[in-house]
C-alpha cells in the first residue's frame, strides 16, 4: 500500500505550510530520513523528512504551493505498487483543502534539519512516545499531535506532558481556571533574522524558556498593561512578625514578609472581586476560588527560569499554613520540580524580589489572571510621621493590571485595602 | 523452602562485627542447632579458612564437621551433593567462585536437577559458598562472577548479600533451605563492618530491601555493587536527583513484585549487575520489567555493567571495568534524559 505524505505540523501554532522547495522528483528512490521538501511555516522554514522507504510516486502540490496541515503533498510507493491507491492521492482533493491564511509576520529562516517535529507523524508513521508519557497524556488530556517531543529522536517523555499539562491547565483543571487567552499568539521570534557575531555562543532553549517566551510575549501584545503603585508602611507588621517568629520558633514555624503579602492580597479580593477575575472575550469570569500563584525562580543547576507555585484558597489559609504551603512549594519547584497540580489555576500572582535588595519594579500579567503585584525590600527611609521626620520602614509595591478588567480607580482602591491590611496587621491574625 | 522467621534487627541486640563474622557466627549457630550440618572445602579447618571465614570453628566441632579437602572442587562438591542426598546438610566453601568452574558438572548438572529428575525421591539441601567477583586484581581467571552464568539453571537459589547483617541472616536461611542454594560474597566485603543481630536471625529469601527512599528513578542491584548504587545515590542527590536504590540481596527467587512497586513511582530504572550484560541478571530484570511496567516507563531500562571484556589486571582499569559510582551516575542522568 503506498504512503501518502501529507503537509506536516511543524510548529504548535502552524495550521498551513508551503513547500518552498521539493528536494525529489517524481521517480526517485527515498529512504527514511530523507529530506523531502523545504517547507514554511508561521514562523519558519524548516526541512521537512520521509519516515518510509520507497519511491516517489507522485508530487501532489508545486513548489510554492500553500496548504492546511493534513493535506496530502506526496505519495511514497515501494517498487512496482500503483500510487493511485494511496488515499488522498487525487491531486483535485488535494487542491479542495482549505489554505489558512497569510501568516501575520515575516516568517524567520532556520537552518538545520528539524528530525522530529511533532509527536505524530501525519503520514501514519507511529508516534514517538514514550509509554508513560502517552499514558499522561491520556489522564491529563494533552494532545500529543501538538507535542514536540524533547527526548531522543523527537520522543515525547514524560516532562513534555507535564510542562504541556502546566501550560494548558490540562483537562483536568475547572473550565474557569483554563486560560481564556486563545493560545495562538506567536512565539518570541524576533522580526528580522538574528545573526550570531564572532564570540557570540548560542544556548539551547529549554521547553520551559519556550513556555515563558510564549506566556509572556502573547501576555505583554495582548493584554493592555498599566501600572499603578503604592507605597506602605511596615514597621507595625515587621514588630509582629518579630514577636510570632519568636514565639513560633520551636515549632519550626517562620512567617516571611511574603506570606502576610499573600495573606493580604488574598483576603482583599473579598472587597475587590475583579482582582480575581479573568478577561474572556466577551465576558469577565469572577473565580470561585481565590489561588495566590507565587513566582519562583530556579537555580541555575536546574536550568534556571521561574515557575508559579500555586497556594489554594489563599483567603482561607491562615499565616501559617500559608507559610507552611509557600516553603514545601518553593522546596520542591527547587528540588524535584513542581508537578502539574501544583502550577495550575492562579487566579492572582505575586512576584517579590524583596529578598533581592530591589526597591521597585513592574512584572507582567501571568495569563489568565488579571493583575499581579510586584514587591520590593522592606528598607528603611526617612519619613515624615505625624509632622514628624523620623527612620521608618517602607515598602513599594506595583500592580500590574489588565484594563479590560481593572479601572485606574479601583486598582487604587484594591491597594488601598492591601495596605489598611499591611499597616494593621493584626487583622490578618483573624 | 523450611519455613522462615523474621526477625526485626532493631527489635534485638545487635553489634557491630565484620561480614566474614556475621558468616561465621551463622554457620556456627547452625551447626549448634543440628548435627547434620558441616562444612568442607580448601583450607577450611586448620588453617581457619583462607579468608578466616571459618575461623575456630574447627577447634568448636572437630574434624569430622569441619574438613579440609584436597585441591580438587570436583570431587568434593560431588561428595557434598552425595552427603546432601542421603539426609546431610553440607556447606561448601570455595576459595572463590571461579574455582567452582571445575565443578560445574556436580553443582550445575547434578545438585539443581536432583529433585526433579529422581522424582521427587533426593533432594539436595547443599550451600555453596565463596568469594564472587573482582577481588582487587587477581587477574581475569579468579575474577569471576558467576551470577550470569548460574542463575540461569532452574532448580537452584542464587544469594547475594551486600552487607553483614544480610549475610547473616540470609545465611542461616540458606543453610535451613531444603535446595541448593549458590551463596555469593565478595572478598572486598568480608572486612565490612555493620549491625548484625545477636541470636537467631533470619532473612527470607525474595524479599528485597529498600536500602534508600526516593522518587526520581529506581536503582535495582545485588551484592557488592548495592554499596556503590548508595554512593551514586548521595552523589545524584547533590543534582536534585532523588534515587531509590533496591538491594534485591536474593537473584533466585526475584522479588520483582518490589521492582515493579518502585518504578511504577518513579518511571525510571536503572539496574547495576556487577556480571557481563549479555544474558545476565540485570538483562532479565529489564526484560521482567518491559513486560510488567511497560506503560509506566518514560525510558527503556537502562544497565551498568562490568565491560564486556575478560577483567584487567591494571588497577585503574579493573576500577573503570567495574559498575562504579560514577558509571552509574551517568546511566541515571542518561535514563532521565538529563545527560
Amino acid at each position: 500500500m503506498p504512503t501518502t505524505v501529507t503537509m506536516p505540523r511543524l510548529s504548535d501554532t502552524m495550521e498551513a505550510g508551503t513547500v518552498i522547495k521539493w528536494h525529489v522528483k517524481e521517480g526517485d528512490t527515498v529512504a527514511s530520513g530523507d529530506v523531502l521538501a523545504d517547507v514554511e511555516t508561521d514562523k519558519a522554514t524548516m526541512e521537512m523528512q520521509t519516515y518510509d522507504d520507497g519511491v516517489v510516486a507522485k508530487l501532489l502540490i508545486g513548489a510554492g504551493d500553500r496548504v492546511a496541515i493534513g493535506t496530502p503533498i506526496a505519495v511514497i510507493a515501494v517498487d512496482g505498487e500503483d500510487a493511485s491507491s494511496a488515499s488522498g492521492a487525487n491531486p483535485a482533493a488535494a487542491s479542495s483543502a482549505p489554505a489558512a491564511p497569510a501568516p501575520a509576520e515575516t516568517p524567520v529562516v532556520v537552518t538545520g534539519t528539524v528530525v522530529m517535529p511533532s509527536a505524530h507523524a501525519d503520514n501514519g508513521a507511529r508516534a514517538r512516545i514514550s509509554p508513560v508519557a502517552r499514558r499522561m497524556a491520556e489522564e491529563l488530556g494533552v494532545d500529543i499531535n501538538s507535542l514536540r517531543g524533547s527526548g531522543p529522536g523527537g520522543r515525547v517523555i514524560k516532562r513534555d506532558i507535564e510542562s504541556a499539562a502546566a501550560r494548558t491547565s490540562g483537562g483536568t483543571a475547572p473550565a474557569s481556571m483554563m486560560p481564556v487567552v486563545a493560545a495562538s499568539a506567536p512565539a518570541a521570534a524576533p522580526s528580522l533574522p538574528v545573526v550570531a557575531g564572532p564570540g557570540a555562543r548560542e544556548v539551547a532553549v529549554s521547553g520551559m524558556r519556550q513556555t515563558i517566551a510564549r506566556r509572556l510575549v502573547e501576555s505583554k501584545s495582548t493584554i493592555p498593561h498599566y501600572q499603578v503603585s503604592m507605597r506602605f508602611n511596615m514597621d507595625p507588621l515587621l514588630e509582629l512578625r518579630k514577636m510570632l517568629n519568636a514565639q513560633l520558633e520551636p515549632q519550626g514555624v517562620k512567617l516571611s514578609v511574603n506570606d502576610f503579602i499573600v495573606r493580604s492580597c488574598a483576603l482583599a479580593m473579598a472587597q475587590h472581586p475583579y482582582f480575581n477575575a479573568s478577561w474572556a472575550g466577551d465576558r469577565i469570569i469572577i473565580h470561585g476560588e481565590v489561588n495566590v500563584g507565587v513566582a519562583v525562580s530556579l537555580p541555575a543547576e536546574r536550568g534556571g527560569g521561574l515557575v508559579v507555585a500555586v497556594i489554594r484558597n489563599a483567603d482561607q489559609k491562615g499565616l501559617r499554613q500559608i507559610s507552611l504551603d509557600t516553603r514545601a512549594l518553593a522546596e520542591k519547584a527547587r528540588t524535584r520540580g513542581l508537578g502539574p497540580e501544583d502550577m495550575m489555576g492562579a487566579t492572582f500572582t505575586i512576584s517579590n524580589l524583596g529578598m533581592y535588595g530591589v526597591d521597585n519594579f513592574t512584572a507582567i500579567i501571568n495569563p489568565p489572571n488579571s493583575a499581579i503585584l510586584a514587591c520590593g525590600a522592606a528598607v528603611e527611609r526617612p519619613v515624615v510621621r505625624g509632622g514628624q521626620l523620623c527612620v521608618g520602614t517602607e515598602l513599594d509595591a506595583t500592580l500590574s493590571l489588565d484594563h479590560r478588567v481593572i479601572d485606574g480607580a479601583m486598582a487604587a482602591e484594591y491597594l488601598t485595602t492591601v495596605r489598611h491590611n499591611l499597616e494593621n496587621p493584626a487583622t490578618l491574625l483573624v | 523452602m523450611s519455613t522462615v522467621t523474621v526477625i526485626d534487627p532493631t527489635m534485638s541486640a545487635t553489634r557491630e562485627i565484620e561480614f566474614r563474622d556475621a558468616l561465621r557466627e551463622a554457620m556456627t549457630q547452625e551447626m549448634r542447632r543440628d548435627p547434620r550440618v558441616f562444612l568442607l572445602g580448601e583450607e577450611v579447618a586448620q588453617y581457619n579458612g583462607a579468608y578466616k571465614v571459618s575461623k575456630g570453628m574447627l577447634d568448636e566441632f572437630g574434624p569430622r564437621r569441619i574438613i579440609d579437602t584436597p585441591i580438587s572442587e570436583s570431587g568434593f562438591a560431588g561428595m557434598a551433593i552425595g552427603a546432601a542426598m542421603m539426609g546431610l546438610r553440607p556447606i561448601v566453601e570455595f576459595m572463590s567462585w571461579s574455582f567452582s568452574l571445575v565443578a560445574a558438572d556436580p553443582i550445575l548438572n547434578n545438585a539443581p536437577k536432583m529433585l526433579y529428575m529422581s522424582g521427587g525421591q533426593f533432594g539436595c539441601p547443599i550451600v555453596f559458598r565463596g568469594n564472587d567477583g573482582a577481588g582487587g586484581q587477581l587477574g581475569s581467571t579468579h575474577s569471576w562472577c558467576v551470577e550470569g552464568l548460574f542463575s540461569n539453571v532452574p532448580g537452584l537459589k542464587m544469594v547475594i548479600p551486600s552487607c553483614p547483617e544480610d549475610a547473616k541472616g540470609l545465611m542461616t536461611t540458606a543453610i535451613r533451605d531444603d535446595d541448593p542454594v549458590f551463596f555469593l560474597e565478595s572478598e572486598r566485603m568480608l572486612g565490612m563492618k555493620g549491625h548484625v543481630p545477636e541470636g537467631d536471625y533470619l532473612v527470607p529469601f525474595g524479599q528485597a530491601k529498600v536500602r534508600r527512599e526516593g522518587t526520581d528513578c529506581t536503582l535495582v542491584s545485588f551484592g557488592r555493587p548495592v554499596n556503590f548504587c548508595l554512593d551514586a545515590a548521595a552523589e545524584l542527590a547533590k543534582e536534585g536527583i532523588s534515587c531509590e536504590v533496591l538491594d534485591m540481596r536474593t537473584i533466585r527467587p526475584l522479588d520483582i513484585d518490589s521492582i515493579v512497586r518502585s518504578v511504577r513511582k518513579t518511571n525510571y530504572c536503572v539496574v547495576v549487575d556487577q556480571s557481563w550484560s549479555f544474558g545476565s541478571p540485570g538483562s532479565e530484570v529489564a526484560s521482567q520489567l518491559h513486560q510488567h511496567c511497560f506503560d509506566d516507563l518514560d525510558n527503556f531500562v537502562h544497565r551498568v555493567h562490568s565491560a564486556d571484556v575478560p577483567t584487567p589486571y591494571a588497577f585503574n582499569l579493573e576500577q573503570e571495568y567495574l559498575p562504579n559510582a560514577r558509571r552509574i551516575c551517568e546511566a541515571v542522568r542518561s535514563c532521565l534524559y538529563r545527560a
